[in-house]
């Protein structure tokens, strides 16, 4: 109805004013939203005839022009859907699935079609994905720098907006920045810029670690150089460039690869880490020790990601995730999956506590214990090894040769010798010691005759009896087989069914299932399954279920995935090598600040058991150990906190206890964030760079869920101007972005590798587009000469142009972008650029059979190089093969279950959400699901007398009253509504993530004196992270696996209370 | 082959007490009739004939999409004039995977302000533990051959065109109401005027030094593309105040592409036709599954199927 007479009501009134100088002609100039620093939202002149043209009435629908249309990649999950996105006057207006890329639609449109045909065909997202729009436009985006404001405590809410290059002046500079005296500036941080002495150093540090060098003799050697180190009488803890921490929480290729370059290269600090561990890192580092590669001595290089082939597969049993709730991720999952089930080919079995909507739409939910998907999977392992039903033939072969023979890509070290020393499976028999071959080789048994074997031979075929062992003078070994049939024998199914909470028959009957469908059968898991502190081993014991049927690279069996090419260069027909670009690396040495990837014993500062904190040998970006250790300066303080795309203090368990040691100046003197909004962790910072959105930037992605079983190399580019405002960093024009953070610092602080010439002769690194635009050369080139894309024509071109011409030049500069890329790669380029990456046609997944880009390698039965690492609290060795261990402290000592904490809590993520982004802020989603809700079984909440609605706090062992303080004066408490229901496990209550914000827009805050208020709908729902087990033994974190880094979720009993 | 709707007829039949009735065929080629009198003169004729060729000659993949056989069948009932064709959804319940992405595509498509939803998809737990199941229900208009809510507006500003599709006047909606009342399976809602981002940032400084973006977010404030033709919400403008509902995205079938949740669909459960093709891929999901539609009883006859 037209009422242009009336008023709108006050509620947004001054906002509707806003909305009718958009329409008119006559504000081209003056209004904030269209003018100044801030690049045009609105191509001014198109715009105003739009407007003219819609308010007469009939128009044309603009979402199918190939001129309106910008294909890039989401990052609203890490699994990177391709998308197309649709821009009307310089405003996205609706973000699509791409039609070209197989991930968003497996039956791809070809790559090398029409672009104008493309544009009428749309691929599939999900709803995140589709609230794009909300992110990129979120009103509470940060424009401009913010520093706190001097003489207000870290966490007060009061900023000033300083100039970009000031900031980053004063960030250099130091001195006394917020009238609490003298900050130490990057540049006295950055000490040791001498590359030769960075490289002896490191080469020494690693001889002290081999103890083939002591520490006074490394001393004497370099004493010129003491002065740049932490601690000379620790040569090992590096140099002070440690103290510089780079902390990402959601990053990825392109940004990560870029953050490394300049911490790691340019800066010469150890310390750049993502935040896998709080994601599900034990799930990779299974994967990745049970398929390391033996190559000259040593265990390295395996494929840290595998998945069931779900568009081929006849039977899926998921452990703890889904296709169509979380994981990696529903667009791709849901559609290979809802194929199956609307065919009936594929059956699907889903073991979570809690009925998800993958388990909702399976053919038998599992409603196992929290935890016990280990103990399901070895009853699994044992029925079928009892019941025969393994594939022998496939664990027989030895090398690669005899696989290759069976017409398999993989093996597996099942009939390989493992020697007992102390009464443990200790490590793999070597050929030299029973006088069969090398030290190099393993040994296997055949026919009772001794061979040695080497894993990686693809001439000799050998086979390995499964059941055999060595019994000499001073050696007893026997197969890893035989081992782990003796492990998975120790329980009983009756016992393995107690574990589980389930009936025998459940066990039974999976594993029945699993082994009915010959290959075409596969087990999945993912982050229920693995964030426990024995996630590893739970993983592990997966991953064998699939070796035991042999299911590896043949259709509809365990997949590696597609795969990618190389944006980093290095294949033959890479123009660019980003592994040799870099013009002056320093070698940055060191323990890490969480001691990831390093081991306590090889260590200065090794003295007994227990370590004043945990080493993590086997894992990498373990982030919840971060924060916390720069608490306790073990193994060395920090001086300055770079903080990017992250809030460990919300997402993290426990994270709460960070918050008081992120508002100590003491122990982070200097604390930097870059995000787009002032979040619950960045908002104790001292400065926040605004950033720019994946809506608004680049990004090199890579390739797909290793469901994908087709090559994809994603391309993340900017679609519509940035909010941010745009700067100069040496006259040249940027948005503000982590990029130009690190561009301007580097530059200020003249570290190699950026600017001039830092990216080799003549390739400068003046600005973001000099980076990226050599990975899409990269693609666009191909790995093999002659792989190239096709260059852009005429017509491409035009496209290409007239799809960005509302793009400033802060973003978009043809000529800049086709020096960056090399302009004999340009055409190249725009090709792959018009399609928002390079992707294999999905008729290319398979060749018969079997996939087309089969996992080559084998599989460790045995995992030897965990068997020999130790836990540095307790001095105890790993297991190599899956163990069942429960919930465990740091020292190993176990958790309590029950008594005053009854329930068993766990969490997941609606597929609507993710962890801390996306809601409640995006306010599409919050319309389906305004707040979360603790979830209880029907049966539990009528003993506890409680109804749907009713409040309820929670309270655990290490927060019994569920509350934590923000440090500024306000208690929050873990409390939320009951929703009773009978998709859960009774004794175990869910909470769903995403919501419990207290910044993020939903926080007043006081910028240059004026009050900006905070949407309280936007914290609405609550965290229950604060009540997840502190572990009381590392102190200031939460439980961790000591071997694959995951952060606990899902270990922590609780008590009910209503409120 | 019979012609698909006296089929779906007979499965329009199934009513809460009994089966399938024997007179259920003849009774087909009535329903094809539009019962309610037309509030505004549709045009029809040769002048609704879209010539939408650029589907033709799309290359694709050997396995070629559904969605590309869908589009094709689209294009060729739009160059039928629009009295010959008669659209329908067929959504597959044992696909849909419950995510929702139809119901924020559609948000997205149509600038749906709060409040207003055109396909919720709802979710039902049944049984008790550990016996239970998810049911995920998406919920369009079912553009019914007996639409309840057409005949209740007082100023005739909603009803069913010539292809089946009920629609809704924005300018000659007054806002009583009475079709929300009306309509069994709650497919419409009202439009009051909200807005998303109106509210966000209050205070902030405005102007060129900002520091903080502000409100409102531009695509709050750009129109509608409802039914082919732009619907500027400023100064109360019509969507605001009328009663919304799904249009199974006519503005998109002009112009050759399939409505937003069928497009965007993560698990394809949701297939778009007309069902006057009879080698349709619509009337192929129809007349080889089990399918039902919602609250037959009332006799409404919806065009929305669902295969169970």
């Amino acid at each position: 109805m037209k009422r242009n007479s009336r008023k709108i009501n006050s509620e947004n009134g001054k906002k509707v004013d806003r909305r009718n100088f958009l329409s008119s002609a006559a504000l081209l100039g003056g209004c904030g939203l269209l003018a100044g620093t801030v690049a045009p939202v609105f191509s001014s002149l198109a715009h105003a005839q739009r407007m003219a043209e819609l308010d007469s009435g009939e128009h044309k629908y603009l979402h199918n022009n190939p001129e309106n249309t910008i294909y890039t990649t989401c990052l609203q999950c890490h699994t990177s859907c391709s998308l197309r996105c649709k821009v009307v006057d310089g405003v996205l207006v609706k973000i699509d699935g791409s039609p070209i890329c197989p991930q968003t639609r497996v039956h791809n449109l070809p790559y090398a079609g029409d672009l104008a045909k493309a544009a009428l065909v749309e691929g599939r997202i999900c709803p995140k994905g589709q609230s794009g729009i909300e992110t990129l436009y979120d009103p509470h985006r940060i424009i401009k720098v913010l520093k706190r404001k001097s003489g207000t405590p870290r966490g007060g809410g009061q900023w000033v907006t300083v100039d970009f290059n000031v900031a980053i002046d004063e960030i250099v500079e130091g001195g006394n920045l917020f009238g609490e005296g003298h900050v130490q500036g990057m540049k006295e941080v950055c000490v040791l810029r001498d590359r030769p002495a960075s490289k002896e150093m490191a080469d020494d540090v690693a001889k002290i670690k081999k103890k083939s060098m002591t520490v006074e003799e490394f001393k004497n050697k370099h004493s010129d150089q003491l002065n740049t180190l932490i601690d000379p009488d620790h040569p090992d803890l590096g140099p002070k460039n440690n103290q510089f921490v780079f902390l990402a929480g959601r990053i990825q290729h392109g940004r990560s690869d870029l953050m490394k370059w300049f911490t790691f290269d340019s800066l010469g600090s150890v310390n750049a880490f993502e935040h896998t561990t709080i994601c599900e890192q034990s799930h990779h580092i299974a994967y990745k020790e049970v398929t390391n590669k033996w190559a000259e001595g040593k265990w390295s290089g395996g494929k840290d990601h595998m998945k069931p082939d779900f568009g081929a597969t006849r039977f899926a049993i998921f452990f703890g995730t889904g296709f169509s709730d979380a994981n990696f991720g529903p667009p791709l999952l849901s559609q290979l999956v809802a194929e199956g089930l609307g065919t009936g080919d594929l059956k699907i079995a889903v073991l979570d506590p809690r009925l998800s909507r993958s388990a909702g739409k399976a053919h038998w939910w599992i409603p196992i214990k929290p935890g016990s998907d280990g103990a399901f999977a070895q009853g699994m392992a044992r029925w079928m090894i009892d019941n025969a039903r393994i594939n022998r033939r496939f664990l027989e072969n030895a090398n690669q040769a005899a696989a290759n023979a069976d017409r398999e890509t993989a093996w597996s070290t099942a009939s390989y010798m493992v020697k007992i020393e102390g009464g443990r499976p200790a490590r793999y028999l070597r050929a030299d010691e029973v006088g069969v071959g090398s030290k190099l080789e393993f040994v296997v048994s055949r026919d009772g005759k001794l061979l040695a074997i080497d894993p990686n031979d693809k001439d000799h075929a050998i086979k390995g009896d499964l059941e055999a062992k060595v019994e000499r003078e001073g050696i007893i070994a026997r197969t890893a087989f035989d081992l782990f049939r003796d492990r998975v024998s120790e329980k009983t199914i009756a016992q393995y069914a107690e574990m589980c909470g389930v009936s025998e028959d459940s066990i039974i009957e999976m594993a029945r299932q699993f082994t009915s469908y010959g290959k075409q059968a596969a087990a999945e898991f993912y982050r229920g399954a693995v964030q426990h502190t024995d996630g590893y081993y739970n993983g592990q014991a997966i991953i064998l279920l699939n070796v035991l049927i042999g299911n590896s690279g043949w259709k509809g069996g365990l997949a590696q995935g597609g795969g990618h090419w190389h944006e980093l260069g290095g294949a033959p027909g890479n123009p660019y090598n980003f592994a040799k670009m870099h013009p002056a690396p320093l070698w940055d040495f060191g323990v890490k600040l969480n001691r990831e990837g390093a081991t306590y014993e090889e260590s200065t500062l090794f003295a007994g058991y227990p370590a004043k904190r945990p080493w993590y040998p086997f894992t990498g970006n373990l982030y919840q150990e971060v924060i916390p250790s720069a608490k306790d300066g073990y193994p060395y303080p920090i001086k300055v906190l770079f903080l990017h795309m992250g809030t460990p203090v919300l997402s993290t368990p426990a994270g709460h206890k960070q918050i008081a040691i992120l508002r100590d100046t003491k122990i982070v003197p200097l604390f930097i964030a870059c995000d787009i909004l002032v979040g619950e962790t960045s908002m104790y910072a001292d400065y926040i760079f605004p950033d720019t959105t994946y809506l608004e930037r680049w990004g090199s992605p890579g390739g797909g869920s290793p469901a994908m079983l087709a090559t994809l190399s994603k391309m993340r580019q900017p679609v519509v101007a940035p909010l941010p405002e745009t700067i100069k960093v040496d006259g040249i024009e940027m948005p503000i972005n982590m990029e130009a953070f690190l561009i301007a610092l580097g530059k200020k602080l003249n570290l190699p590798g950026i600017g001039k010439d830092g990216l080799g002769p003549g390739k400068n690194f003046d600005h973001q587009d000099d980076w990226y635009l050599k990975t899409a050369a990269n693609i666009a080139m191909g790995d093999k000469q002659g792989d190239s894309v096709p260059a852009a024509d005429a017509n491409e071109m035009d496209i290409f142009r007239k799809a960005r011409r509302h793009l400033p030049k802060a973003v978009f500069d043809e000529e800049r972008m086709k020096n960056a890329a090399g302009a004999d790669y340009w055409p190249h380029v725009v090709y792959v650029l018009n399609r928002g990456g390079r992707f294999e046609d999905s008729d290319k997944m398979y060749k018969g059979d079997t996939q087309a880009h089969p996992y080559s390698g084998l599989f460790q039965i045995f995992v030897e190089r965990v068997a020999n690492g130790r836990n540095s609290m307790s001095g105890q060795h790993f297991d190599g093969l899956p163990a069942l261990e429960g919930p465990r402290f740091a020292n190993g000592q176990p958790v309590t279950k029950g008594g005053d904490y009854p329930f068993h809590l766990i969490t997941f993520k609606e597929i609507f959400g993710t962890q801390s982004r996306t809601m409640p802020m995006n306010q599409w989603l919050t319309e389906l699901c305004p707040e979360n809700a603790v979830l209880l079984n029907r049966v539990d909440a009528e003993k506890l007398g409680l109804r749907n609605g009713d409040r309820v706090r929670l309270g655990s062992a290490t927060n019994p009253d569920g509350s934590f303080d923000l440090g500024n004066g306000e208690i929050r408490h873990v409390e939320g509504a009951v929703k009773v229901l009978e998709g859960l496990r009774p004794g175990v209550v869910a909470v769903s993530w995403h919501f419990g914000h207290w910044a993020s827009g939903s926080r007043d805050m006081t910028v240059d004196g004026s009050l900006v208020k905070g949407n309280p709908k936007r914290s609405r729902g609550f965290t229950p992270n604060p009540v997840m087990l502190e572990d009381t033994v590392a102190r200031n974190v939460c439980l961790t696996d000591p071997i694959g880094g995951s952060a606990s979720f899902n270990d922590t009993y609780v008590k009910i209370t209503p409120i | 082959m019979k012609k698909v709707s006296e089929i779906m007829d007979r499965r329009e039949f199934i009513r809460a007490g009994g089966l399938v009735g024997v007179g259920a065929a003849a009774a087909g080629a009535a329903i094809l009739k539009d019962r309610g009198e037309l509030a505004s003169k549709d045009p029809t004729g040769e002048k609704t004939v879209r010539n939408l060729t650029a589907m033709k000659n799309l290359k694709t993949q050997p396995s070629e999409d559904d969605h590309i056989r869908m589009q094709r069948e689209l294009a060729a009932a739009m160059s039928k004039p629009v009295e010959k064709r008669r659209w329908i959804m067929v959504i597959d319940l044992r696909k849909c995977v419950g995510c929702q992405a139809c119901t924020i595509g559609c948000v997205a498509e149509n600038k749906l302000p709060p409040g207003v939803v055109y396909r919720p998809v709802v979710q039902t737990e049944i049984g008790e533990f550990p016996n239970v199941r998810l049911n995920f229900l998406p919920r369009p208009c079912m553009h019914c051959e007996n639409p309840s809510c057409v005949p209740v507006c007082p100023v005739k500003a909603t009803w069913k065109r010539p292809d089946g599709v009920v629609v809704i006047d924005y300018d000659r909606c007054i806002g009583c109401r009475y079709c929300l009342n009306a309509c069994p399976y709650g497919a419409r809602t009202s439009d009051f005027g909200r807005y998303y981002t109106s509210n966000e940032a209050q205070g902030a400084p405005e102007g060129k030094e900002r520091p903080i973006y502000g409100s409102p977010a531009p695509w709050e404030g750009l129109p509608s593309n409802e039914y082919g033709k732009s619907w500027n919400r400023k100064d109360h403008g019509s969507p605001v105040g009328n009663a919304r509902k799904c249009h199974f995205c006519l503005h998109r079938l002009e112009n050759g592409l399939l409505p937003m949740c069928v497009s965007t669909c993560i698990g394809r459960a949701t297939y778009f036709g007309d069902s006057n093709d009879t080698e349709s891929l619509v009337v192929e999901k129809v007349t080889r599954n089990n399918v039902q539609t919602l609250l037959p009883h009332w006799d409404n006859k919806p065009k929305c199927y669902y295969i169970v």
